[in-house]
């Protein structure tokens, strides 16, 4: 395996992705979340006027470059397939659960080893949920639950449109365009840098198909037989190694940035992001970096993980570090009984 | 895609409303031009909310300042306790009676309103606010940490302090920032 360009491929990808993650939160973006899809998609809702947190608005750059990157890269190596019409409902209602999730635990799965890889103790019931998540989701999987076949179709363009649309609404700023200058969304890189690590992390996650949850996936299907839980280790391995040098590896249970001591509701939030994963293929990042390449699917889910975005903050869902709200339990237990009754439903018996 | 006359006349179509729109949002930068000047509004209007909201603190809590500086603490409580129930989404109140209760020597119970404060409005831990208390709120839980934790060490069973101590690390939380 270590001949193969492609393991050598991911664990660059991993690097990559730990060392930017720590780098990115360096050079002005919140502490612990140099990198964290879900809470980047409600800082963008926000600014887009979705939700009203005034502290959560802004148009974050790096998701923009996660689409553009990956269409760009998609394209030039001839990848970009316009393909989706599987389920299409299930899979925006299952964007909206990912960020339901995500907001409960706060983070999503890479801020949650971004966390860890910093010290913070409480990420580890969501690390266990997350790896339960995926399991369940395996084991659905194998018992014949599945969303259904994807068609060639050209709606798989819209999406990267939409991202194109919001580069020139980050550049523009039209009035409408709202930013906070106070809490967390007021904290960021500068949006050069930030586009930057966005459109090589988006192209570089196409290219060798890195994802967290794809790669605890991997690691359940294959074991180290597969260069995913190397490209894992390697993003833990580098997020560490960048938080010990620059002063932010902090162990504890307390005092942790973004982070609560709810431990069951973490492991159930972070549970249902990654049963969520498996059945539509991929975390949240990996959700963006196929839109990018014309998975309209995908696309899809992206537009669910804004609505969840913006609900997570107008319903009072998402968790604070005082805790979870009753409200973010609620709305998790119904992303179990959608999961649930979406694997009674979507269950191919024939298999 | 340019095989009829019928492509051609759609594609025509869409270049034209491109370019429609191309000139609508290049007219839009002109000075004068009204949604522009109203979406730039927005965010105005909102700094001035945010202003006007500083300034209402200011005059609404200005006797309980005043009961402050004569020394009248006790006084000072009872404002502020008829302030909260009028205004309950407010949090300037439970800071100030923070400050209060902290001056006065209560500091399990100061602790508690900096947090009921804090979950109002995180305003307070940011440096730049005008309302911001963070530096204060640093002292507190520096303090916290060390006779709190302290006591909680002495008596493991003791449900409020073990209480106390779970509100001294909520602040630490969140002056370590984060998303929220």
């Amino acid at each position: 395996m270590v001949r193969d360009r492609y393991f050598w491929s991911v664990v660059g990808a991993g690097l990559l992705l730990g060392a930017l993650g720590v780098l990115l939160a360096v050079w002005g973006n919140p502490e612990n979340s140099g990198i964290c899809v879900s809470c980047f998609i409600e800082n963008s809702a926000g600014a887009l006027g979705f939700h009203d947190n005034q502290r959560m608005q802004y148009l974050r750059p790096e998701l923009i470059g996660f689409v553009l990157g990956s269409m760009a890269s998609a394209m030039l190596f001839g990848e970009f397939r316009s393909r989706g019409g599987s389920a299409p409902l299930p899979r925006l209602f299952s964007g909206i659960f990912l960020i339901v999730g995500c907001g409960v635990f706060i983070g999503c799965p890479i801020k949650l080893f971004l966390r860890l890889t910093a010290g913070d103790l409480t990420a580890v019931a969501g690390v266990v949920g997350l790896v339960a998540g995926v399991w369940a989701g395996l084991k659905g999987l194998a018992r014949g639950v599945e969303l259904g076949p994807q068609a060639k179709e050209t709606g798989g363009y819209l999406v990267p449109m939409l991202f194109l649309l919001l580069l020139a609404f980050l550049f523009l700023r039209p009035g409408f365009v709202l930013v906070s200058t106070q809490g967390s969304a007021s904290q960021h890189a500068p949006a050069v840098i930030a586009l930057g690590a966005g459109v090589l992390l988006g192209a570089v996650a196409q290219r060798t198909r890195f994802c967290i949850t794809g790669s605890v996936r991997d690691t359940f299907l294959m074991g180290f037989r597969s260069p995913a839980p190397w490209g894992l280790l390697a993003f833990a391995a580098a997020a560490m190694a960048f938080n010990g040098a620059t002063g932010r590896f902090n162990p504890g249970l307390y005092g942790q940035p973004g982070a609560h001591l709810d431990f069951l509701w973490s492991f159930l939030g972070m549970a249902l992001v990654g049963w969520v994963s498996v059945i539509i293929g991929g975390c949240p990042f990996r959700q963006l970096i196929k839109a990018g390449e014309g998975d309209a699917d995908a696309g899809l889910v992206v537009v669910g993980m804004f609505i969840g975005g913006a609900i997570v903050q107008s319903w009072g869902i998402a968790a604070t570090s005082a805790g979870v709200p009753l409200a973010g339990k609620v709305a998790v237990l119904a992303g179990f009984s959608l999961l649930f009754a979406g694997s009674l439903l979507f269950r191919n018996r024939t298999a | 895609m340019f095989r009829d006359t019928f492509d051609k006349a759609v594609w025509f179509l869409l270049a034209l409303t491109m370019a429609a729109i191309l000139l609508l949002v290049a007219r839009g930068g002109e000075p004068g031009d009204g949604k522009r000047g109203a979406g730039l509004g927005k965010a105005v209007e909102r700094e001035m909310a945010y202003r006007a909201r500083v300034e209402l603190v200011g005059k609404l809590y200005r006797p309980v300042e005043e009961l402050r500086q004569s020394g009248n603490n006790a006084a000072a409580l009872l404002k502020l306790d008829e302030l909260i129930r009028s205004y309950p989404g407010e949090a300037h109140g439970h800071i100030l009676q923070g400050e209060i209760l902290r001056e006065m020597g209560a500091f399990d119970e100061a602790v508690a309103s900096y947090v009921e404060g804090v979950k109002l409005n995180g305003d307070y831990l940011d440096a730049k606010s005008p309302l911001s208390r963070r530096k204060e709120i640093q002292q507190l839980v520096d303090e916290g940490l060390k006779s709190v934790g302290a006591r909680a060490a002495a008596s493991p069973g003791n449900r409020s302090v073990a209480a106390s101590l779970q509100k001294v690390n909520y602040l630490k939380s969140r002056l370590a920032g984060g998303c929220e």
